[in-house]
C-alpha cells in the first residue's frame, strides 16, 4: 500500500511515517502544507492520504479543504483525516455524499498502532473509519420515544462498531463472537431502528449516522 | 434662567430714539395736512379729494410701518427705507403749488416714487440690495427717474411753471420722457422677475404665508406701476384710473409688511406653548420642539460637554461648533456663566432676534437636562467601546492560548503517545515492560482528553475553522437534549460574530439541560436583512434571569459588545426563549 502524509508538526509527521514504514506501507510523500499534498497527490496518486485537519498557513480548515478536494477529484484515493478534536458537523461534511474511502479519527488513535493501520487499510480499500467518540457522543443524546431505547446493550455495542466502519468480521473479532452472530445483530438493529438494510459497510455507516442525527 | 449670547451679528445697532420716531410720525401727519392744503389751492386737479386720500394712503402706511420696523429691527435698513419712501412720495405733491421753486422740486421728483418703490421691494427684508442685478436695476431706476427728469425739465418739458428750462425743445423732451417711462416700466417688470426668482430660491420652509402675501403685494404694485408708466408713455385713455388703482395697490404693501411683523409676534407667543410642552413632556425631543418654536426645521442643537472639552450632538457623538456664515448662525446658551449648548439655525432667523432669545431662554432648564443626557450618552458610548475592546482582547487571548495548546502540548503528547505505541509494538517480550507501557499510554490518553477539554473551553476552534453551521451541528449532536437545529442558508460571517452566536447557543443549551429541565429545544440561526438572528426556545421550567446567572450576563456582554442585543423571555412554567440579534451589515 502507498500512502501520502500531510502534517505540519515534524515530530508527528516523522512518527506516523515511521509507523507506516514499520507496517510495510510505502510513504510516497511527507508534506507540511495542504498545497504541497495536493501537488504530490496530483503527481503520483497514492492509495490513501493521511491529512491533519489544521494545516498552515491559517491553521483553520486547510486540511479539511484538501481532504474534500481529494475526495472529489481522486475518488480512488482514500482520505483519512486526523484531528485533535472530532466534530460531528465535520464528519457530516466529509461524509456528505458517501462514506466510501473516507476516515475521520482523533489524532491519538495513531498510538493504537494495529487499529490505526487497520483503519487506514479499510479507507484505502474504499471502506470507512469513523472515530468511536463520534458515535458515542451522538448516542448520549437523550430523546423522547427513542427507538434506540429498544436496543440491548450488546446491540448498542454492535451499532457503535458498525458506525465506525467496522466490517461484520471486524465486529465479530472485537466482540469475540462468530461472524454469523454479528450478522444477526446487524440485521436486528436495522429492523429495530427502521433503517433499510444496505449492502456495503460504508453505506451502513452513513445510514447509521443519518439516523443518529435526525 | 439661561442667558443668551448670539455669536453673530456682533455689531448691534442701538434702537432709534423714541423722540426721533415721534418726530417722524408728527412730520408725516403734518405733511399730509400740507398735501390737503395744496390740493385745495389747485383748481386743475382731477378729483382732488380722492387724490389727497390716495396720497395719504401711500405715504402714511409706509412711514408708520417704517417707524415700527425701525424700532423692532434696528439692525435692518428696511424701516428707514420705508420712511424715506413715504416722504419722497410727498415731495412730488409739491408740483400742485404754483410757487416756482417748490413746483420745480415737485416736478423734478415726480417719478422718484417709482424708483424708491423698486428699491424698497427689492431690498426686502434686510433693507440692503442683496444681489448685483438688484443694485443695477435700482441705480438705473434712480437715474431714469431723477436724471432723465432733470434733462426733460431743462429742455423745457411739461410746463412753464418750473425754473429748470434752459432751452425750449419740446419734441426732444417728449422723446426723452417716453424713453424714461418705458425704461421705468421695464425696470418694474424686471423687478417682478427678480422677486419671483428670489422666492424660488428660498427653501420651502421659509416660504411662509405672510412673506408670500408681501411678495405678492410687491409684485402687484410693480406690475401696476409698469402699466401706469406705459399708459403715460402712449397717452392711453384711462390713465387717471390706472393711477388711482396703482396707488391703491401700492398702499397695501406696508400693511402686508406690518402683518408679517405681527406674525413674528405670534411666533413669540408660541414660546409660551414651548414652556408648557417642556413642562408636560418628561423627555421631550428638545430639538424638535425648538425647531417648531423657531419655525426653522433645519435647526440643530449641540451641547458643550466640559468633561470631554468638546461639543457633542444629542446622542453624545463628538462634533464641532460650526463657524457662523452667511447661511447658518450660531447662538450660545449659557447658564451660570458657563456655556451649555448652542443653537445652530438658518441665517434668516437673524431677522427675529427676540424670537431666538425668547426660545433659548425658555428652553434653558431643558437644555441643561439635554446636556446631561448627551454627556451620559457620550459616557455610555465610551463604556460600550471599552467593553467591546475587553471582549475582543479576551477572545484574542483565548484563541492564542488554544492555538498554543494545540500546536504545543497537544502535538507533543500525541507524538509521545505514538512513540509509546511503537515501543509497545516492539517490546513484546517482557510482560512487565508491556504493563508499564500500557499504563503510560493510558496516562497520556487521559492527559490528552483533559487538554482537549481545556482547549475547547478556551476557544471553539471549529467555529473559526469551519463556520457556525458546522460548529452548531457538532454542538447539537453532543447536547444531552432533543435539539432541532435550523441553519439553512447560513453564510460564513466574521469570526467575532460567529463565536458570539456559538456561545449564545452553547450557553442556552447548557442552561436548558442543567437548570430548565427541558427535553426539547429548537435552535434557529439565520441572517435576516442586516442582522444575524439566533433564537433558542426550550420547553423547560422557565424563570431564567439574566441578572442572577453570570452565564446569561456574560452572554449579554458578548452580544452587546458587538452592538447586538440579547433578550430573554422566561416566564415560570412557560419555557425559555433566548433571542440574540447581531448586526452584520
Amino acid at each position: 500500500m502507498r500512502v501520502a502524509i500531510a502534517e505540519d508538526s515534524v515530530l508527528l509527521r516523522e512518527g506516523v511515517a515511521k509507523l507506516l514504514t514499520d507496517a510495510g506501507i510505502e510513504v510516497t510523500a511527507r508534506c507540511g502544507t495542504a498545497d504541497e499534498l495536493l501537488v504530490r497527490v496530483a503527481d503520483d496518486p497514492p492509495d490513501a492520504v493521511v491529512v491533519d485537519i489544521r494545516l498552515p498557513p491559517t491553521h483553520t480548515d486547510e486540511g479539511m479543504q484538501a481532504a474534500l478536494t481529494i475526495r472529489q477529484k481522486y475518488p480512488d484515493v482514500g482520505v483519512l483525516v486526523l484531528s485533535q478534536y472530532v466534530e460531528v458537523g465535520l464528519a457530516m461534511q466529509l461524509l456528505a455524499d458517501s462514506a466510501e474511502g473516507v476516515g475521520y479519527l482523533l489524532k491519538d488513535r495513531v498510538s493504537e498502532v494495529k487499529e490505526f493501520i487497520a483503519a487506514l487499510r479499510r479507507v484505502a480499500d474504499g471502506g470507512s473509519a469513523l472515530d468511536p467518540t463520534i458515535v458515542s457522543t451522538m448516542l448520549k443524546r437523550h430523546r423522547s420515544s427513542d427507538p434506540l431505547d429498544s436496543l440491548t446493550p450488546r446491540e448498542r455495542e454492535v451499532l457503535e462498531l458498525m458506525a465506525t466502519g467496522a466490517s461484520n468480521a471486524g465486529i465479530a473479532e472485537s466482540m469475540v463472537i462468530t461472524q454469523r452472530a454479528a450478522e444477526k445483530y446487524v440485521s436486528t438493529i436495522f429492523t429495530k431502528l427502521g433503517i433499510p438494510a444496505t449492502g456495503s459497510e460504508s453505506r451502513r455507516v452513513l445510514a447509521v449516522l443519518l439516523f443518529l442525527r435526525s | 434662567m439661561a442667558a443668551v449670547l448670539p455669536l453673530l451679528p456682533e455689531r448691534h445697532k442701538a434702537a432709534p430714539r423714541p423722540a426721533l420716531l415721534w418726530a417722524l410720525g408728527v412730520a408725516a401727519v403734518a405733511s399730509c395736512v400740507v398735501t390737503a392744503g395744496l390740493a385745495s389751492g389747485n383748481d386743475e386737479l382731477y378729483q382732488p379729494a380722492l387724490r389727497v386720500l390716495l396720497v395719504w394712503w401711500i405715504t402714511l402706511p409706509y412711514i408708520f410701518a417704517g417707524i415700527v420696523a425701525w424700532r423692532r429691527r434696528p439692525d435692518s435698513f428696511f424701516g428707514p427705507l420705508m420712511i424715506l419712501a413715504g416722504f419722497v412720495t410727498q415731495l412730488s405733491i409739491l408740483q400742485w403749488t404754483s410757487q416756482p421753486l417748490l413746483n420745480t422740486v415737485g416736478q423734478l421728483f415726480d417719478l422718484l416714487v417709482a424708483a424708491v418703490w423698486l428699491h424698497v421691494f427689492l431690498a426686502y427684508p434686510s433693507g440692503r440690495l442683496a444681489g448685483r442685478a438688484e443694485r443695477v436695476v435700482v441705480i438705473i431706476g434712480y437715474v431714469a427717474a431723477v436724471g432723465l427728469q432733470a434733462v426733460i425739465l431743462m429742455l423745457g418739458g411739461f410746463n412753464d411753471l418750473h425754473l429748470l428750462t434752459v432751452v425750449k425743445r419740446e419734441a426732444a423732451a417728449e422723446a426723452i420722457q417716453n424713453v424714461q417711462l418705458l425704461t421705468l416700466s421695464a425696470l418694474a417688470v424686471i423687478g417682478v422677475g427678480l422677486l419671483w426668482w428670489r422666492w424660488q430660491l428660498l427653501p420651502r420652509w421659509q416660504r411662509r404665508r405672510p412673506a408670500q402675501i408681501l411678495i405678492n403685494c410687491f409684485s402687484l404694485s410693480l406690475v401696476m406701476l409698469a402699466a401706469l408708466l406705459i399708459a403715460g408713455a402712449f397717452q392711453l385713455p384711462g390713465f387717471e384710473i390706472i393711477r388711482l388703482a396703482t396707488f391703491a395697490v401700492a398702499g397695501l404693501a406696508p400693511l402686508a409688511f406690518l402683518a408679517g411683523l405681527l406674525d413674528a409676534r405670534l411666533a413669540q407667543a408660541g414660546v409660551g406653548e414651548l414652556f408648557v410642552q417642556l413642562r408636560t413632556d418628561p423627555a421631550p425631543d428638545l430639538r424638535e420642539l425648538l425647531a417648531q418654536a423657531l419655525r426653522d426645521p433645519t435647526l440643530s442643537l449641540i451641547y458643550w460637554l466640559p468633561q470631554y472639552g468638546s461639543w457633542a450632538d444629542q446622542d453624545g457623538n463628538p462634533t464641532t461648533l460650526p463657524e457662523p456664515n452667511s447661511s447658518r448662525r450660531v447662538t450660545l446658551v449659557k447658564q451660570n456663566g458657563e456655556q451649555i449648548a448652542a443653537l445652530v439655525y438658518d441665517a434668516t432667523l437673524v431677522e427675529e432676534p427676540e424670537l431666538v432669545e425668547a426660545v433659548s431662554a425658555a428652553a434653558g432648564i431643558a437644555l441643561e437636562n439635554g446636556r446631561l443626557e448627551a454627556e451620559l450618552r457620550a459616557r455610555l458610548q465610551e463604556l460600550h467601546g471599552s467593553r467591546g475592546r475587553v471582549v475582543e482582547a479576551q477572545q484574542n487571548e483565548r484563541r492564542r492560548l488554544e492555538r498554543n495548546l494545540h500546536d504545543g502540548a497537544q502535538q507533543r503528547l500525541v507524538a509521545l503517545a505514538l512513540e509509546l505505541g511503537l515501543l509497545a509494538e516492539q517490546a513484546d517480550s517482557d510482560p512487565a515492560t508491556k504493563t508499564r507501557l500500557k499504563h503510560a499510554r493510558t496516562e497520556v490518553a487521559q492527559s490528552l482528553d483533559e487538554l482537549r477539554d481545556i482547549a475547547r473551553g478556551l476557544h471553539p476552534a471549529v467555529v473559526s475553522g469551519h463556520g457556525l453551521a458546522v460548529a452548531l451541528e457538532s454542538l447539537v449532536a453532543t447536547a444531552p437534549l432533543d435539539v432541532q437545529l435550523e441553519t439553512d442558508g447560513l453564510p460564513r460571517l466574521s469570526e467575532p460574530l460567529e463565536v458570539a452566536a456559538y456561545y449564545v447557543v452553547s450557553e442556552s443549551l447548557t442552561n436548558a439541560a442543567k437548570h430548565a429541565a427541558a427535553t426539547h429545544v429548537r435552535v434557529e440561526v439565520g441572517v435576516s436583512e442586516d442582522a444575524l438572528i439566533v433564537e433558542i426556545v426550550d420547553d423547560g421550567v422557565g424563570g431564567a434571569d439574566s441578572e442572577r446567572g453570570t452565564g446569561l450576563r456574560g452572554l449579554a456582554d458578548r452580544v452587546e459588545a458587538l452592538d447586538g442585543n440579547l433578550r430573554i423571555w422566561s416566564a415560570v412554567g412557560k419555557g425559555t426563549r433566548v433571542r440574540a440579534e447581531l448586526p452584520c451589515g
